[in-house]
């Protein structure tokens, strides 16, 4: 039954576009909001690709004679107790974070995608089994569940990911699954099957297509809880110890430093909440334009 | 027949669950040897020694049927670090945790609604902003990071409440407040967005043509129908919020079973992992059903569709 | 919920004329005696002072402790609670001398092989159980007693092999081999005398209801959140360490689990706590300029923070190789940058307060960029177009193993040497792990491994540096030189101090000169205390004790 919530049907769909391509041209606040949200995201994305010209300093030059200095016009965000450029440190370190939020939104959104799709359209058993074991799956708080997978595989990049993504995997299955559920009721898709279309071809054709948008927002936020888990990860000392570590893993080893040189920890926590946040303005967005119902207002 | 169908396949789930733990944690390399013994040194006889006594050199499905078969005689084991019974331990921690996963629920509740509300009558106006981005807040930053920021604030500087403990309603402050804004943000957007879905429902036209005041509408009729998902929202948050609370205990140096289930797991203590992975699953499990079965109750239309 | 906090409310003062001023000393560490702390008390003041009685005192622990069963414990921070609760047969002091506890003489025999123990007739356990010769054959036989599944404990009473009571007073412990390292061991906390009643009547589950003969009885464990215990009335047995022989003065300690280290050292600033152990260097330097806290150091013996070579790997079996990365690891600067000048860097493979430290090695190695370089030139690995040497064409690098948390920053000294190798053109790859007994201990797969050990005496250097039997596992340095192996077996068993202390300056001098490993600081044990906490000292290997502690106003 929860389901229902989140049904929705072709035709609002359509009229939802049109009625949000008119509305997206008025000058709103919230508008500029996710402009700004935008902006972010494209110079943060910047910054992973060719943080070279927008770092001063190599990310792991140390500076030992000026340690924990404060921010001033030559470190703008400080140095950190290696004597690193802490600004230039967070525009490198933008290269792990964003790879740990989008790889395991990869993995995690297909594997849980592909879980509730072929659960959803396959129904029956297939349903039942695959349902229970997404049950299982969610009834181990992903934290945990990232943590053990962490632990057993040993540390690395990759393994982060895969943690983040498993843990991440039945919500999607359970999103992915719904919608199609109520796709699959839909009067046009009855029609196909009544036409002879073939089970795999209204699957590719109308069912899949009709589906995705969900699971799309849904990744989107992903993008931000992804870069969550990981950094309590770290948190937790099962991050990874890489030259020019991620956010997470600056914002946990440099949290000691609070009280005493509160910039070391404070600008890695302000760049992952601030991509979150962006990232979430974003998907909030995504979800009012692609759901008829709320582009109504 | 529907609550009966759901229980059964609660148990199942839960009878999963133990199994992929007790996998897992087979797989996890390393041993609760390493915690006991300082491998600079312990000789390998005595690792050797003391897995043997401990029943970890046994084979998997030794000691999966062991631990299953001590499960169905109500022995939850004990802990190979230091002997306790399981069940003793998740007797002393739970309550600290259910405490703190409850006070935060609510504060995630309370926030959520209210700025949900809030957001969705003055829906694009600057409320609705300011609502909309004290909502995202809460879940754009780690906890942990959160936590902190508010231990040093409110505890070191202010000295108004305690940064650790988990005597009293104090202690809780801080912490239900860390966790509680994670599940506000979530629960926000979810009202928000319901109640907008429902304002603009035909049956509320017809209830404004009939002369209702636009108050009496959003509160009674629009509020009442926004719960629903709400409500959805706070038995998934249960789990987020359980699962939360490993960081927050061990931020805020509280009890609880989050902390025990982290320090077992990095320990390998395997009785205890599994003991407090049961309970964690079956409070799921639970609340999950109570809120379907709260359906019934908030929307008649429900008992049919089921 | 109803913790009783009557440290405010004092009970009468009792005058007691004790030689005791010891707070205020212990704060402002002499340049050179920091690791002689615990020393202090052989060199009382004679100012008669009015000490407090009565309080309770709330002291941060940074992790949790495992049990409380001293034979079963395998943490460090589990011995602070324990030393509160069980006492030694044995003292060991600062200057290494074994002095009386529970016993009172012992003699050893001319082979080495058996201790015979004169035991104190006046000492009960805290649950009424006497204390006497059976008690202590119990104890060390039910180490032995796989049953117990003893931990730490178990190695550490290596090679003792039987106990035969020969009075009610009398004990003859007898060995495998001779051993010198053994009465030290015998001083240790984890080999302290627990009550045979007791662990007898809780089994398993003693660890959860400790009883000892200390000076303080366990009350309460709240797992996770605090570990409460109270005033012995009774005690009147306390080593030389201390200067209050009798029951301590505090009324009990409480000991608040407290793992983020911003919050524990908040709560002394902020008055949560009176103390808080394990103070981050950057917080010492803080906690310097406050004038509410107090800061008491010991440093602990034993091996210093050390990262040995694996010598089983290409290249760091050739000595030119090893000595490239001591000449090019910039120690001075890594301590300096990561522990602002609060922790001692290390020289040797001992550390300065333990036995047959040779200070000569100070100041023998100094970093010389060129030189490494022309060492590595030398035996074949030049550098490459990117900066990183190769031969054969095979890059050189250095695979480093360190475990985690970040203890003590060393996950950041592996940062640290990361970029300084990588000026040498050693391409460094750094590995945190967790599972240290599969990958170090095990498996072997280490170029470069950190480890330290709180020991009591240089007999510990043998598990490292002593060739080792093929069916064992090999050492962590995998060194082999009979010549080594030679002074080591003498040092186990020399009884003349003097020539065993040469015997150990020899093996120092080898190892640091043949770069068998770096060695990189010394751990001082740091608490952060409000200045009303009067008379902390600490054991010689670090621990701290409470029995003349006060709480003034």
């Amino acid at each position: 039954m929860r389901e229902a919530a989140t049904a929705s049907t072709i035709w609002q769909k359509q009229r939802g576009r049109r009625l949000a391509a008119i509305r997206f041209r008025r000058f709103t606040a919230s508008n500029l909001f996710v402009l700004g949200a935008v902006t972010v995201v494209l110079f943060i994305v910047a910054c992973a690709i060719v943080p070279s010209i927008i770092a001063p300093y190599s990310p792991t030059e140390m500076l030992t004679d000026s340690i924990m200095q404060p921010p001033s016009a030559a470190h703008l965000f400080g140095t950190d107790y290696f004597g690193r450029d802490i600004f230039s440190v967070v525009v490198y370190g933008s290269r792990d974070s964003l790879f740990i939020g989008f790889a395991s939104v990869i993995v995690g959104g297909l594997a849980g995608g592909a879980i509730g799709a072929l659960s959803g359209y396959a129904g029956g058993w297939l349903d039942a089994v695959l349902m229970r074991c997404n049950d299982i799956l969610m009834t181990i708080p992903g934290i945990l569940l990232a943590l053990a997978i962490a632990g057993a595989l040993g540390k690395s990049l990759f393994n982060i990911v895969l943690a983040v993504a498993v843990a991440s995997i039945p919500g999607y299955a359970r999103i992915m699954r719904s919608q199609i559920i109520s796709i699959k009721g839909r009067t046009f898709i009855q029609a196909s099957q009544a036409a002879g279309a073939s089970p795999l071809h209204i699957f590719w054709k109308h069912v899949l297509p009709n589906s995705l948008s969900p699971l799309l927002v849904m990744a989107t936020i992903g993008v931000g809880t992804s870069i969550l888990t990981g950094s309590g990860l770290s948190f937790l000392g099962l991050g990874v110890l890489r030259e020019v570590p991620d956010w997470g893993t600056l914002l946990s080893q440099g949290r000691g430093y609070l009280t005493v040189a509160w910039w070391i920890c404070t600008f890695p926590g302000v760049a992952i909440t601030l991509f979150v946040l962006a990232v979430n303005i974003i998907g909030d967005r995504l979800r009012d334009q692609l759901d008829p119902k709320k582009s109504m207002r | 027949m529907f609550i009966a169908g759901r229980i059964l396949s609660s148990l199942l789930v839960i009878a999963g669950t133990l199994v992929l733990v007790f996998a897992i944690l087979y797989v996890l390399p390393g041993d609760p040897t390493d915690t006991m013994l300082d491998p600079s040194v312990a000789t390998p006889e005595m690792v050797a020694n003391l897995k043997h006594q401990l029943g970890t050199d046994q084979p998997f499905y030794i000691q999966f049927s062991r631990y299953i078969s001590d499960m169905v005689r109500g022995d939850f084991g004990n802990s190979l670090l230091n002997s306790e019974p399981v069940l003793n331990k998740i007797i002393d921690h739970f309550p600290a945790t259910l405490a703190l996963t409850a006070v935060s629920a609510l504060v995630a509740a309370v926030f959520g609604l209210v700025l949900g509300v809030l957001s969705a009558i003055h829906r694009n106006g600057p409320i609705d902003l300011i609502a909309r981005v004290v909502g995202l807040f809460g879940i754009s930053m780690p906890t942990f990071w959160s936590g902190i920021l508010l231990i040093v604030l409110f505890s070191l500087n202010l000295g108004w409440f305690p940064a650790m403990g988990s005597g009293g309603w104090k202690t809780l402050v801080l912490p239900a407040l860390t966790l509680g804004i994670v599940g506000a943000g979530f629960i926000v957007r979810m009202v928000r967005s319901s109640m907008l879905d429902i304002i603009n429902e035909h049956f509320m036209l017809t209830l404004r043509a009939k002369g209702l005041s636009e108050r009496i509408v959003m509160y009674k009729h629009a509020l009442r129908n926004a719960l629903i998902p709400a409500v959805t929202m706070v038995g998934m948050l249960i789990g987020e919020m359980l699962a939360g609370t490993v960081v927050i205990e061990t931020v805020f140096s509280r009890q609880g079973i989050g902390r025990i289930m982290s320090d077992a797991l990095m320990a390998k203590d395997l009785p205890v992992v599994q003991g407090v992975i049961f309970f964690t699953a079956l409070i799921y499990v639970i609340v999950n059903l109570l809120v379907d079965l709260s359906y019934t109750v908030i929307d008649p239309r429900v008992r049919r569709s089921t | 919920m109803n913790r009783n906090r009557s440290r405010f409310q004092s009970s009468a003062a009792v005058l007691l004329v004790l030689a005791l001023v010891l707070s205020a000393c212990a704060s402002n560490k002499g340049e050179n005696n920091k690791s002689q702390q615990a020393q202090q008390s052989d060199t009382p003041t004679t100012a008669a002072t009015e000490v407090k009685q009565g309080g309770e005192l709330t002291y941060a622990l940074a992790t949790s402790p495992d049990t409380l069963d001293p034979h079963r414990s395998g943490l460090a921070v589990a011995v602070r609670v324990i030393r509160t609760i069980y006492d030694s047969l044995v003292v060991q002091l600062p200057d290494n001398s074994i002095k009386p506890w529970l016993a009172t003489s012992w003699e050893i025999s001319e082979d080495g092989l058996s201790y015979t123990f004169k035991l104190r007739q006046d000492v009960k356990f805290q649950d009424g159980t006497p204390f006497n010769a059976e008690a202590v054959k119990y104890n060390f036989d039910r180490i032995l007693d796989p049953a117990t599944k003893a931990a730490n404990a178990a190695a550490l009473l290596v090679p003792y092999q039987s106990s035969e009571v020969i009075d009610e007073y009398t004990v003859k412990l007898n060995l495998a081999t001779p051993s010198r390292a053994f009465l030290g061991n015998l001083s240790q906390a984890l080999l302290g005398i627990v009550s045979p009643t007791a662990a007898k009547k809780d089994g398993d589950q003693f660890g959860l209801n400790p009883v000892g003969t200390g000076p303080f009885k366990f009350v309460k464990w709240e797992e996770n959140a605090e570990i409460q215990v109270t005033r012995n009335p009774d005690y009147k047995w306390a080593s030389e360490l201390v200067t209050n022989t009798g029951a301590p003065y505090l009324d009990g300690i409480t000991f608040k689990i407290v793992p983020e280290e911003a919050t524990r050292i908040g709560s002394v600033q902020s008055g949560q706590v009176l103390a808080a152990e394990t103070v981050p260097p950057q917080n010492i330097v803080a906690l310097k300029g406050d004038s509410k806290v107090q800061l008491f150091e010991a440093n602990t013996v034993g091996l210093p923070y050390t990262l040995f070579f694996n010598q089983d790997h290409e290249p760091w079996n050739d000595v030119k190789a090893r000595q490239a990365v001591q000449l090019a690891v910039d120690v001075d600067s890594i301590v300096k940058t990561l522990y602002l000048g609060t922790y001692d860097r290390a020289w040797s493979p001992l550390t300065p307060g333990t036995f047959g430290y040779d200070p000569t090695l100070e100041n023998s190695v100094k970093p010389d960029l060129e030189k490494a370089g022309a060492l590595l030139d030398e035996i074949g690995w030049v550098k490459g177009a990117d900066g990183i040497r190769e031969k054969d064409g095979k890059k050189l690098s250095l695979h480093y193993v360190d475990g985690t948390p970040n203890r003590e920053k060393r996950n950041d000294i592996a940062v640290i040497i990361q970029q300084q190798l990588k000026a040498l053109g050693v391409a460094v790859e750094v590995e945190i792990t967790k599972d240290i007994r599969t990958i170090v201990y095990t498996n072997g797969s280490y170029d470069l491994y950190g480890n330290s050990q709180v020991n009591s005496d240089p007999n510990a250097l043998y598990s490292f540096y002593h060739s080792t039997d093929p069916k064992a596992l090999p050492s962590l340095t995998r060194l082999s030189d009979p010549s080594i192996d030679k002074l080591l077996e003498q040092g186990r068993i020399e009884t003349d101090d003097t020539k065993r202390a040469d015997i150990y300056k020899q093996i120092q001098h080898y190892i640091i000169d043949q770069a068998v490993i770096l060695p990189i600081y010394v751990f001082p044990y740091t608490v952060a205390a409000d200045k009303s906490v009067k008379g902390l000292v600490f054991d010689s290997l670090g621990y701290p004790l409470f029995n003349a502690v006060s709480i003034g106003s």
